[in-house]
């Protein structure tokens, strides 16, 4: 049973990865929305199975709220927000699509690197997932620098989100409920505040384009 | 006594709609409460008593706590009594004072909580929240530089902490590892305690996660980016908020993992990495200062190189740990107290182009004698208490056995005060700029201000000995 536990945690935690690589090789935001969308999804999932076979029902409740406000709430917001950009895709990132793989391949490998001393010293069963985690992480700040446009950034500092919150569910069976609670309201206010942001850029610089943002600098 | 007042007034000011000006005063009035009650904890901490309240010491203030509770209270209280709604003609129209009040005081607030709370993990939370209600003001005018300001600031603080939130998560992880799930794993004093018993390698991970998360809030280098940009184009309360208070707020996270990682690995990790990210951050402002044309960016890039002197003086051993902490005292009142006076400048000259600002000495003699006087301070001259937190932390360097340090960080001091004093010399004297009429609006708000420079004549002078005595305390807990 412990077997198929952290067989379909391995599973949940590539799936995720795979969704965050996702914003690598398509250009159109709505693409990306739905990516993250089912990507928090799987997350959900990943933590009612811990909770289901580690048996901490506390999980539960974070699953649910995962699933309410991060594949569900969020990503009506984003699509909102990108009806009314409609026009304005990823059409030239910094980075190429292959250039952004090849990066990507080996911030998986670091990701491994990094976590190596940690499933050395974990007996859990999910430890084999966690590298995945802090992979997602890595690439979802990777996606963070090499796009332009703040709809694409904004998306991957979620994903990123969702990694550190995979990370907690795999390496420690969830934080305190408390500080979970406290974490979801920052995450939710957080997203919001961002969002009033991008309307702000929208209006002032009328383009989303980051690169506009370039008064400041020294 | 402490987290009430902030809450309150945001309140008031949410429910009170259009905005009025009593709103203003009973804010500034109920602003002091905070002051009392730091005041209250220091109190009490030197007849040898730490306050602890709510379920398993939810809340705990030792004397780092109540060092940086106190801080955080009379900046404050100085934002409500400063800041726009209290009648003048202040330049700001009734919708902007209203959200200066309610975002201010939750901003007061968050960080309140962060610095008095024993967990860890909400410790974060409040930390987080800090980025939203202050980036939420900076831009209160909106324009093309204070929304990119506030984009900036709020991904890449957004981002630095999640990577501190990770860094939470392993070290909490390790924990859980070795000695089980339990409700007050994530208490600082039980981490504390547990620590020689993490695994090494883990904490390591950790602590690089944590460093760079809450650095990037402090405003090292590289990770500052942000800084220059949100604390030069946000309103002049708010800068003093979060030039003066936020940056020593993301420092004390710093403090309070360190004192965890060296418990488990002893302080030379620790020494190491504090070290080079104080001195390059030290070294990327001081160039910094010597190539401003903006004077509250000037500002903004001496609170990095003071920051980053802090830094260095946490890696130094326990002397450099009580050099910190009287630089942050020293570096709270006096940078405070210095963007409220650049708000008066720009009030005036309706510019932050330093060549745009000349003659300022005649135009405001008050705001521009005061404003000559924090700039000497800011630069490290006798009779003011910064010169004497950098004397003690270079006497901490050469104590520790680190000469190359000390070097380097005099010579970069010496580049940085080249770079201050300089560009604001340039402001103080001169004809006056045409177009702009001389004379003090109104005198008062100088009051306070004037009171901040003298406290850090007198800090300068002599330390009282109940401040030494906290002050002390606090660097036992961070140099440990």
């Amino acid at each position: 049973m412990s077997d198929a536990f952290s067989q379909l945690s391995v599973l949940g935690s590539s799936l995720t990865l795979i969704f965050g690589l996702i914003l690598l090789w398509r250009r159109g935001v709505p693409a990306y929305i739905s990516a993250f969308a089912a990507q928090s999804a799987v997350l959900a999932g990943v933590a009612a199975v811990v909770a289901h076979f580690g048996r901490e029902a506390e999980l539960y409740w974070v699953a649910a709220l995962l699933f309410l406000v991060k594949a569900v709430a969020i990503p009506k917001l984003l699509r909102d927000m990108e009806r009314r950009f409609g026009t304005e895709r990823e059409l030239q990132p910094y980075v190429n699509t292959a250039t952004s793989l090849v990066v990507a391949g080996l911030l998986v490998l670091f990701g491994y690197a990094i976590m190596r001393p940690l499933v050395a010293v974990s007996r859990l069963p999910t430890r084999a997932a966690m590298p995945l985690a802090m992979a997602l992480v890595l690439v979802s700040l990777f996606v963070m620098i090499s796009r332009k446009k703040a709809l694409t950034q904004v998306v991957g500092f979620l994903m990123l989100e969702n990694g550190i919150a995979l990370l907690a569910i795999l390496g420690t069976y969830g934080i305190p409920l408390i500080i979970e609670l406290g974490v979801f309201l920052d995450a939710l206010l957080g997203f919001i505040v961002m969002q009033i942001f991008v309307y702000q850029i929208h209006d002032t610089f009328e383009t989303i384009d980051v690169e506009q943002l370039n008064r400041l600098r020294h | 006594m402490l987290l009430a007042p902030p809450v309150l007034s945001a309140l008031l000011a949410l429910a009170v709609t259009p905005y009025r000006v009593g709103v203003g005063w009973v804010n500034a009035g109920l602003s002091l409460l905070p002051v009392l009650s730091a005041l209250t904890l220091w109190s009490r901490l030197l007849s040898g008593e730490i306050v602890t309240a709510g379920r398993g010491e939810f809340f705990r203030a030792d004397a780092l706590s109540t060092l940086l509770a106190l801080c955080v209270s009379v900046v404050g209280a100085l934002a409500a009594w400063l800041g726009p709604g209290l009648g003048a003609d202040d330049g700001y129209d009734a919708g902007q004072a209203r959200r200066f009040r309610v975002f201010a005081n939750l901003f007061a607030f968050t960080m309140l909580l962060a610095v008095t709370t024993n967990n860890v993990g909400f410790m974060w939370v409040a930390i987080e929240a800090t980025t939203i209600t202050s980036a939420v003001l900076i831009p209160l005018h909106v324009n093309k530089a204070s929304v990119e300001a506030s984009w900036k600031y709020i991904l890449i603080a957004s981002v630095g902490i999640a990577l501190a939130f990770a860094g939470t998560v392993l070290a909490y992880f390790d924990f859980v590892n070795v000695a089980g799930r339990q409700e007050a794993a994530l208490n600082w004093t039980v981490l504390r305690a547990a620590a020689p018993s993490l695994h090494p390698d883990v904490v390591r991970i950790a602590f690089v996660f944590l460093l760079v998360g809450y650095g990037t809030k402090a405003g090292l280098a590289p990770m500052h980016t942000w800084l220059p940009d949100a604390h030069s184009e946000a309103p002049a309360p708010l800068s003093a908020m979060m030039s003066g208070v936020l940056l020593a707020v993301a420092l004390y996270a710093v403090i309070r993992w360190e004192t965890v990682v060296q418990a488990a690995v002893g302080p030379a990790f620790t020494d190491r990495l504090l070290l080079g990210l104080g001195l390059l951050s030290l070294a990327i402002a001081a160039f910094s200062l010597l190539a401003q044309r903006n004077y509250k960016r000037l500002l903004a890039y001496s609170s990095v190189e003071h920051t980053g002197l802090m830094c260095v003086g946490l890696g130094l051993g326990p002397l450099g740990a009580f050099a910190t902490m009287l630089h942050l005292v020293n570096h709270t009142l006096v940078k405070s107290a210095l963007f409220f006076l650049s708000g008066r400048v720009l009030r005036r000259y309706h510019s932050t182009e330093i060549a745009r600002v000349s003659g300022l000495l005649r135009v405001l003699p008050w705001t521009g004698g005061l404003f000559a006087a924090g700039t000497l301070a800011i630069a490290g001259l006798p009779p003011f208490g910064l010169f004497i937190s950098e004397f003690a932390l270079v006497r901490a360097g050469v104590a520790a056995g680190r000469p190359w340090t000390v070097a380097l960080v005099l010579m970069l001091l010496a580049v940085a005060f080249v770079g201050v004093v300089g560009h604001v010399n340039r402001m103080l004297y001169g004809t006056p700029s045409s177009g702009v009429g001389a004379g003090e609006e109104s005198v008062w708000p100088l009051v306070p201000l004037a009171l901040c420079l003298a406290a850090v004549v007198v800090l300068g002078l002599t330390i009282p000995a109940p401040l030494e005595r906290l002050l002390a305390q606090a660097a036992e807990i961070a140099g440990k």
